[in-house]
């Protein structure tokens, strides 16, 4: 018995060794990104969540202004995905700091900055769960939901907590504030229309999927996307569907609204355009990778500021990424630029440049040119820090 | 590497989801005995290599008493008894080594299907194959994520002092299961009681090893944990009640036998 077990040991512990590696590698920890960098771009900055600080940087040219913290490594804020909200003389932002150790545990932080310095303001440590998307922020009133399954308003100024609404499930999506409600999707499978004021629920609207994304407002009626492969119309004042469209897969990022139409994204790569009103279909674009490789789209599409483009950022296979300019008359490619690194976060554009965050990529923030997809500046430099 | 494994349980993990009342502890204990019973045939070897194991025991430790200063001999003795037996000595752990992927793939059904990040959902979303094949079951995901106040998705904290008996009862199971499982030893001089204390260690290092794990990862794998460690002190239970009634049967058959002889 003592020979076999001897001969056991290396195996048992292997096998400990193995399912300790084994999980690790599936649960995620510090070093390994669980979810995608934010951006923001206010005027001529871009305010970008880079992990481990908030940078803003110069839209023009992608040099830094400031960061927060200075040194992470001196000074460990946690980590940053959200996009920052920015208004009211203040940059809002959120992170997660784990402390090691036997127990670890878990702090997450909504920070307020000054807008010139990044010097902290206050911080609100309230909520329980992560924070996933980003908030919204009206004149005085900063609004964000958490993975404990509530909805957190905020005085801007200074931190403090008005009021939180719970949900049934987490709350991963960007809430929308349009004058006195705030329109706000769970994973309970539940939109919210709520008071900004004070928090009380108007009206609530039941799928069978969940939301993730934030809706889109435009002429009483509210647009968005769930996770039972639908998208729904619905009207703003009292929550009633005016109309659906059912394609074959998720909706998970907020869809883009033109003048009459909705473009929307699945996650299998469909880009689609429907009349506002009616919720028929105009045209649809399945998005295809020059090498046949499975393409993927979490991000809403976004338009360029004259409306005749349609920007769909996309996974091409596991690892890369591709930003695809769309004709918004008909869904033609008019380029595509691919890319070190998945394109997850929704591209922001900004006069005549469309930004993107990449995902594991060399890259982690690209300026293109919205005619042609002409690279303008990439963050980090890597020419210049070589 | 495991995603051959790891998304057709967690597709099955939604479909236990909807068919026992969108209730996710539910869904995984039954996702688990379901892969306990599949894995059946490899426990069951890994038992019978033990009680083989046992029985030898008596032989070994003639062995050591014959060859004990000569170690060299005392090793081609032990395994030329092992192989006359038919037992493999590390036989036992291969199923182990086996179950090791299960584990893993199952703990990341259950993360997919309870996320607690994006990146993994989103990875998660391109595999979701059950609604295609039953339409019905459009938008289960995520599952719903809190028990008893406790978040499948996270791992035990503060926040939910009491999701902290969930590693403790881990680390029991896990010691009952290993105390049932682990052949015991007859402690006696020099290298046997060597044996005896690695076996003892055995039954708190592993323990303590998972009910660490449990401490670390999200409350879901806990809930396998427990689930998978009831599973297999029930079927050791059982296992040895059948190999009880067929001993008595055998001892029976040989004793009539005996006295037709003299008779």
């Amino acid at each position: 018995m003592n020979q076999s077990w001897r001969q056991r040991w290396p195996v048992i512990l292997t096998t400990l060794l193995a399912l300790l590696l084994g999980l690790s590698g599936c649960a995620g920890g510090a070093a390994r990104p669980v979810s995608w960098m934010g951006l923001t771009v206010v005027g001529d900055k871009m305010y970008a969540a880079d992990v481990e600080q908030i940078r803003v940087l110069n839209a023009s040219d992608g040099e830094t202004l400031w960061s927060f913290p200075e040194n992470p490594e001196e000074n460990n804020r946690g980590i940053f995905y959200i996009a920052p909200a920015v208004g009211a003389g203040r940059v809002i932002v959120a992170s997660q700091i784990t402390t090691g150790g036997f127990f670890s545990q878990r702090l997450d932080i909504v920070w307020g900055l000054d807008v010139e310095t990044g010097r902290e303001l206050w911080r609100f440590e309230g909520a329980s769960g992560q924070y996933i998307e980003g908030g919204a922020l009206s004149d005085d009133t900063f609004v964000i939901g958490n993975g404990d399954g509530n909805v957190y308003a905020l005085d801007a100024e200074s931190g403090d907590l008005k009021w939180n609404f719970e949900t049934g499930h987490h709350v991963w999506a960007t809430p929308l504030i349009v004058a006195d409600v705030v329109y706000v999707g769970s994973m309970d499978r539940h939109l919210y229309a709520l008071n900004l004021a004070d928090g009380q629920m108007r009206w609530d609207f039941h799928t069978r999927g969940a939301f993730a994304s934030a809706p889109v407002l435009r002429n009483d009626t509210l647009y968005v996307g769930a996770f039972d492969d639908t998208f729904y119309a619905i009207d703003a004042q009292t929550g009633v569907e005016r109309w659906r469209f059912e394609s074959e897969d998720w909706f998970w990022g907020s869809p883009a609204v033109g003048d009459d139409i909705v473009y929307a994204a699945d996650v299998a790569g469909v880009v689609y355009a429907l009349d506002a009103g009616s919720g028929e279909e105009v045209w649809r674009k399945v998005i295809e990778d020059e090498a046949m490789q499975d393409i993927s789209v979490r991000a809403g599409p976004v338009l360029s500021e004259d409306g005749n483009q349609l920007f769909v950022g996309a996974q091409v296979g596991a690892q890369d990424g591709a930003l695809y300019a769309l004709d918004t008359a008909d869904g033609f490619v008019l380029w595509s630029k691919p890319s070190e690194g998945r394109v997850l976060s929704t591209p922001v554009v900004s006069e005549s440049l469309v930004y993107e965050a990449l995902l594991y990529g060399t890259h982690r923030i690209r300026a293109l040119h919205v005619e042609n997809g002409r690279e303008m500046w990439t963050y980090p430099d890597v020419e210049e820090q070589e | 590497m495991l995603d051959f494994i790891i998304y057709p349980f967690a597709n099955l993990l939604l479909l236990l989801y909807s068919v026992l009342g969108h209730q996710t502890v539910a869904a995984i204990a039954a996702l688990t005995i379901l892969i306990r019973l599949l894995i059946l045939p490899l426990t069951l070897g890994q038992q019978k290599s033990a009680r083989k194991m046992q029985e030898l025991q008596p032989e070994i430790e003639k062995l050591q008493k014959k060859y004990g200063n000569d170690k060299e001999r005392l090793s081609q003795e032990q395994m030329k008894l092992w192989r006359e037996a038919g037992v493999n000595p590390v036989g036992g752990c291969l199923p182990l080594l086996i179950q090791l992927p299960i584990m893993i793939a199952l703990y990341r059904a259950i993360i997919f299907c309870v996320p607690s990040t994006p990146l993994e959902l989103f990875q998660f979303s391109q595999h979701i194959a059950i609604d295609q094949w039953l339409p019905g079951l459009v938008g289960l995901v995520p599952l719903q994520s809190t028990f008893l106040g406790m978040d499948l998705g996270q791992p035990p904290s503060p926040d939910q002092i009491w999701s902290y008996a969930l590693p403790i009862l881990v680390f029991a199971t896990s010691w009952l299961q290993q105390k049932l499982l682990t052949p015991s030893t007859a402690p006696s001089g020099g290298e046997q009681s060597q044996a005896a204390m690695m076996n003892q260690q055995m039954q708190i290092m592993m323990p303590l090893m998972f009910g660490f794990i449990a401490l670390q990862y999200a409350t879901g794998l806990s809930i396998y944990f427990i689930i998978s460690n009831l599973v297999s002190v029930v079927q050791f239970y059982l296992i040895q009640s059948r190999n009880g009634e067929e001993k008595s049967k055998t001892q029976t058959r040989s004793k009539k036998q005996s006295d037709r002889k003299s008779s």
